[in-house]
């Protein structure tokens, strides 16, 4: 045993145990707030209301869902926040995808540009755009109306679904395609046949990206949308935050609860591909 | 070279996008008589279950009886009704029936968003309402932009329970000077207990309708909205006394000027403040959450050294100049106004209806329950104030009084400062 | 909206970029040929984009020199530097900044050190890894609103678990964090830290595990401490990946708006009042739309030549 080794071993017995408590802190810092989110929403006013609030509520009581789905018309608004998502995600998935091949495969001056636009579509502030935007939507008639608001998130998803869905193309092998148009397929087969099927893990975590980034929105809906039935989850739970009135702290986590576990299921389902397989796939080539 | 073509494209392109498009939001719709049915959207910013269930009825009532004039109710938000009806205005989805209050909506009215409705009301409506309330709803030229519905004033609610505890006799008559108040939350504060909470999160509304009770006005304002200030001894009296409450008797919770009226109603429910100021509204709030046995009143209208006036603002209704339909719409108004469903919305809200003939009715709905005797008469000494007028109020309010009293009141500016901040504030924004 | 996404794809810019340069260049077709095709399938892509983005953005730029204003009927004329003028002069716009500033660093300084320690944890092999690694990426799959929700019901003065906890330890635990002039600022600031841990600790995480095994192991064979291979090994291997997102991070945090939209709405007093809120409300509420249009020029000014001289120096220091 080298010393070198001997002194990391002895380094180590002091160094785990804070690896450990730092790691607990982490969990701590970062696993809370949820809990006490799962807490909240399952608390009575009466408890919530208490000087000395016991942290457990004392009974599992799902009124707050109840009175929250009711109250601030969470069905209403989660119906159209699935709309507005979905048909974004259909329409920047149907749209990227021919670009990020290109942009991919043909190494032109639009690659450039692309990369150009995506960087700085993040420098601008959003109102630089949403006033102007907001007139353009107006005079084809696409305020205060959900189809204005897929318009918006199409184009401003775009440019990130394209970034990610041309690092998967990236990742499929040139020389495939080339061995297929060798074997006499037309381009068209050797897409759809070779190509597409490699690309589909990338294509779902695109679209999948795509949804949660709609699903989440808030400053384009809260200027573009006035009429309350046309609110989406974000802005309805704002303003239920904003209502005066009783404390309704447990419908407001009850509501919130709701409202999350949509895009945390996808997440979920992306979790994996997102971390490792566009990380380690994209980054080590 | 084919760049420098498509940047020369690019620049006339970019020359030719301000041209094609005026910004300055829709037109006056043309008046169109209807050969049909028509339907309107009345946005409602009641959200007491009481009162949103009195809101449904009265738009049920009217839709059953007018085939020809339907409503569509739509339910807003106090919380963000300024913006929202600044967006709705610009691109001309604003809803044709508008339910705001009077200090927030003369600025539109000075841009021109909203119809002058006095050739659609009736003689009973106009007649049942005091000129100085219609004061606070018209225009320079004369024009009436809303009819004034439902109105607050700022009252004490009292724990009478603490009150007996304390020995503390329960003030009663016409008035409560603000120094027997000061003095009675002296005696009221004890082990960890404060004589007053009041969750003035949003002080400047306070301030200013409680302002008039000490002869402080604020603003002297001109025929097109524009307006002087000046802030004097009578507009800071009570900011003041607020001041001395919390810092020099310690009677009144500094955390509580820092929440919402809703925050702070745990604490009056539980005990730790004897008295609760805020808008007459919360005795809805009070009578849903109080817990069984819990005793409590609404003491007499606080009073300043010119009598217990304060400021009406009241909330109104209105028709947008963008709505094709405003005859119908006013029609409407004038059916909300009636005593009737002014009364039930007030009993709703526990506020106080603009229309006298209404507040008869309310009287004689609650002649069972003393407090809102108390809650009727704190609403004799409201009247009309200049900053209601000033088109500039609502900015002045958010960014120069609200954040100047709100550091005054966390004692992190003296009273100096607070004067020369409210005063150069109003001059920055042009007045 | 794709703020969330970003941190991933981008520090695989540069290596998907030495990737075509490596002449991973396809043969099919060929450059000219190509040239044209990629036009077309990226045609249905380019035209919303060049409609309903670079068009709006060309014309809110020109805005910021107009007096648009709300009202019926309104002219709109160019009045020059007018805006800019009169916003030199506007003390509340430059504190926005100031605090906005406040704000972006703060934010992104402390993210970085918490992502970082959490990414380094991450990389060992500690039980319970699993969890943290979770909830770590939790916050970004929910919305700012929600976030902003809940850690208002954590920082509640009476009910919120922080304050019951400073009490239970005897501390005074009635602070209200968000509506107190001193707080308010530090309290969203730890806000918008646990909301932008993800990002930040999954591309270092993303960064660490490309770092070199073999270097780690020849230089603790040479008696290198963990700390001085973290120095000469680590952190050298990770600093492209660390400007990166420190950059991104810092222009995400400058231009939000949802969080404390949410926590603060801007208050107490403007304590809290982010540069996008500010122009948020002038034009939203106070209708000033030119005025407005003005504001965000000028944010991208100065965003813009911040991220020059940042990005400048880190290429020259890299090259020295």
């Amino acid at each position: 045993m080298t010393t070198a080794t001997l002194a990391g071993t002895r380094s180590r017995r002091i160094t785990r145990p804070l690896q450990y408590v730092a790691l607990l802190a982490y969990i701590i810092f970062l696993g809370f707030p949820l809990l006490f989110l799962l807490i909240t929403a399952f608390k009575t006013p009466q408890e919530l209301q208490s000087p000395t609030p016991a942290f457990l509520p004392q009974q599992f009581n799902v009124d707050n869902f109840t009175a929250a789905i009711e109250k601030a018309n969470l069905f209403q608004a989660a119906g159209n926040s699935l709309f507005v998502a979905v048909l974004t995600t259909v329409i920047v998935t149907v749209i990227s995808l021919p670009a990020a091949y290109a942009l991919a495969r043909f190494r032109t001056r639009l690659r450039g540009i692309a990369t150009g636009w995506i960087l700085l579509s993040q420098v601008f502030p959003f109102i630089l755009i949403i006033i102007p935007l907001f007139l353009v939507l107006k005079q084809i008639g696409l305020i205060n109306n959900l189809f204005g608001l897929v318009l918006v998130y199409t184009v401003w998803s775009l440019p990130f679904a394209l970034w990610m869905l041309q690092g998967y193309v990236v990742g499929v092998p040139a020389e495939l395609e080339e061995a297929g148009a060798m074997d006499g397929a037309s381009r068209f087969r050797v897409l759809r046949t070779i190509v597409l099927p490699l690309l589909a893990p990338g294509l779902v975590a695109t679209s999948l990206f795509t949804f949660i980034s709609s699903w989440n929105e808030f400053f384009f809906a809260l200027v573009l949308i006035q009429d309350p039935r046309l609110q989406t989850l974000p802005l309805t739970l704002a303003r239920f935050v904003g209502a005066e009135g009783q404390v309704q702290l447990g419908q407001l986590a009850a509501a919130s609860l709701l409202a999350t576990i949509p895009s945390l299921v996808f997440f979920a389902l992306i979790q994996r591909r997102l971390t490792s397989g566009l990380m380690s796939g994209a980054v080590k080539g | 070279m084919r760049r420098k073509a498509l940047l020369g494209i690019g620049a006339l392109a970019v020359a030719g996008l301000l041209g094609g498009c005026a910004f300055g939001g829709g037109g006056t719709a043309a008046t169109s008589t209807p050969d049909g049915p028509v339907t309107l959207t009345f946005q409602s910013l009641a959200y007491q279950d009481s009162t949103v269930a009195a809101t449904q009825k009265i738009v049920d009532d009217w839709n059953a009886d007018n085939p020809d004039i339907q409503i569509d109710l739509v339910q807003g938000s106090w919380d963000n009704v300024h913006d929202q009806l600044v967006t709705q205005f610009q691109g001309d989805t604003a809803p044709d029936i508008i339910h705001d209050e009077s200090s927030d909506i003369m600025g539109f009215a000075n841009q021109g968003y909203l119809a002058d409705i006095s050739p659609y009301l009736s003689d009973d409506v106009k007649n049942a309402v005091s000129d100085e309330v219609w004061e606070t709803v018209t225009t320079s030229d004369g024009a009436i932009v809303a009819a004034p519905t439902l109105l607050q004033s700022y009252v004490v609610f009292a724990n009478t329970d603490a009150f007996s505890a304390a020995g503390v006799t329960v003030p009663d008559g016409d008035s409560l000077t603000w120094d027997d108040l000061q003095a009675d939350a002296k005696q009221l504060t004890s082990n960890g207990n404060f004589g007053v909470g009041w969750g003035l999160k949003q002080p400047t509304a306070a301030v200013m309708n409680t302002a008039l009770g000490f002869g402080g006005t604020f603003f002297d304002v001109a025929d097109d909205g524009s307006a002087t200030i000046d802030v004097g001894e009578g507009e800071l009296a009570v900011p003041e006394k607020i001041h001395a409450m919390v810092y020099d008797d310690a009677s009144l919770d500094p955390v509580s000027l820092t929440q919402s009226g809703s925050d702070v109603l745990p604490g009056f429910l539980g005990g730790k403040y004897a008295m609760y100021i805020g808008g007459n509204y919360l005795a809805q709030q009070i009578t849903e959450s109080a817990p069984a046995g819990f005793n409590w009143t609404v003491l007499p209208p606080l009073a300043g050294s010119d009598g217990a006036a304060q400021a009406a603002n009241p909330q109104t209704m209105s028709v947008s100049a963008q709505s094709k339909y405003p005859e119908q719409a006013a029609k409407f108004i004038d059916y909300f106004m009636n005593p009737e469903n002014q009364a039930a919305l007030a009993q709703g809200d526990w506020l106080i209806p603009a229309s006298s003939d209404a507040r008869d009715v309310v009287a004689e709905q609650t002649a069972d329950v003393p407090v809102w005797a108390r809650i009727l008469k704190s609403g004799e000494n409201l009247s009309g104030a200049p900053f209601q007028k000033a088109t500039n109020y609502p900015q002045w309010k958010d960014q120069y009084a609200t954040p100047g009293l709100q550091q005054y009141f966390s004692n992190s500016i003296g009273l100096d400062d607070l004067k020369k901040q409210l005063t150069d504030g109003w001059n920055s924004i042009g007045g | 909206m794709t703020s969330t996404a970003h941190a991933v794809s981008i520090p695989t810019t540069p290596k998907t970029e030495k990737q075509g340069k490596r002449g991973k260049r396809p043969k099919v077709g060929g450059i000219h040929r190509g040239g044209r095709d990629a036009w077309l399938l990226v045609l249905p892509a380019l035209i919303p984009v060049v409609l309903f983005s670079v068009y709006p953005l060309a014309q809110g730029i020109l805005l910021g020199f107009t007096d648009a204003k709300a009202g019926l009927n309104q002219a709109v004329t160019y009045n020059g530097l007018d805006n800019y003028t009169q916003l030199l002069g506007n003390e509340l716009f430059w504190n926005s900044f100031r605090i906005g500033l406040i704000w972006a660093f703060g934010v992104t300084i402390l993210q970085f050190f918490c992502a970082l320690g959490l990414a380094l944890l991450l990389n060992l092999d500690l039980k319970l890894r699993w969890l943290a690694r979770t909830l770590a990426l939790v916050p970004w799959a929910m919305p700012p609103v929600i976030i902003a929700i809940m850690w208002r019901l954590m920082l509640n003065p009476t009910y919120g678990p922080i304050n019951g906890f400073l009490r239970s330890i005897g501390l005074p635990g009635d602070i209200n964090w968000l509506g107190d002039f001193s707080t308010a600022l530090p309290a969203v600031i730890v806000v918008g830290v646990w909301a932008g841990m993800p990002q930040t600790t999954v591309t270092l995480l993303a960064g660490l595990q490309n770092v070199s095994a073999e270097l780690h192991e020849a230089a603790a064979i040479d008696g290198a401490s963990t700390f001085r291979r973290f120095w000469h090994i680590t952190l050298p291997a990770l600093r492209p990946v660390i400007v990166a997102i420190t950059t991104l991070d810092l222009i995400w945090n400058f231009n939000s708006f949802a969080l404390v939209y949410v926590l603060t709405a801007g208050g107490p007093g403007g304590q809290t009042m982010l540069p996008m809120l500010f122009a948020y409300n002038e034009a939203f509420r106070y209708g000033n739309f030119g005025y407005a249009a003005a504001m965000g020029n000028v944010m991208v000014i100065i965003i813009a030549a911040f991220l020059f001289f940042y990005l400048r120096s880190q290429a020259r220091s890299r090259l020295s």
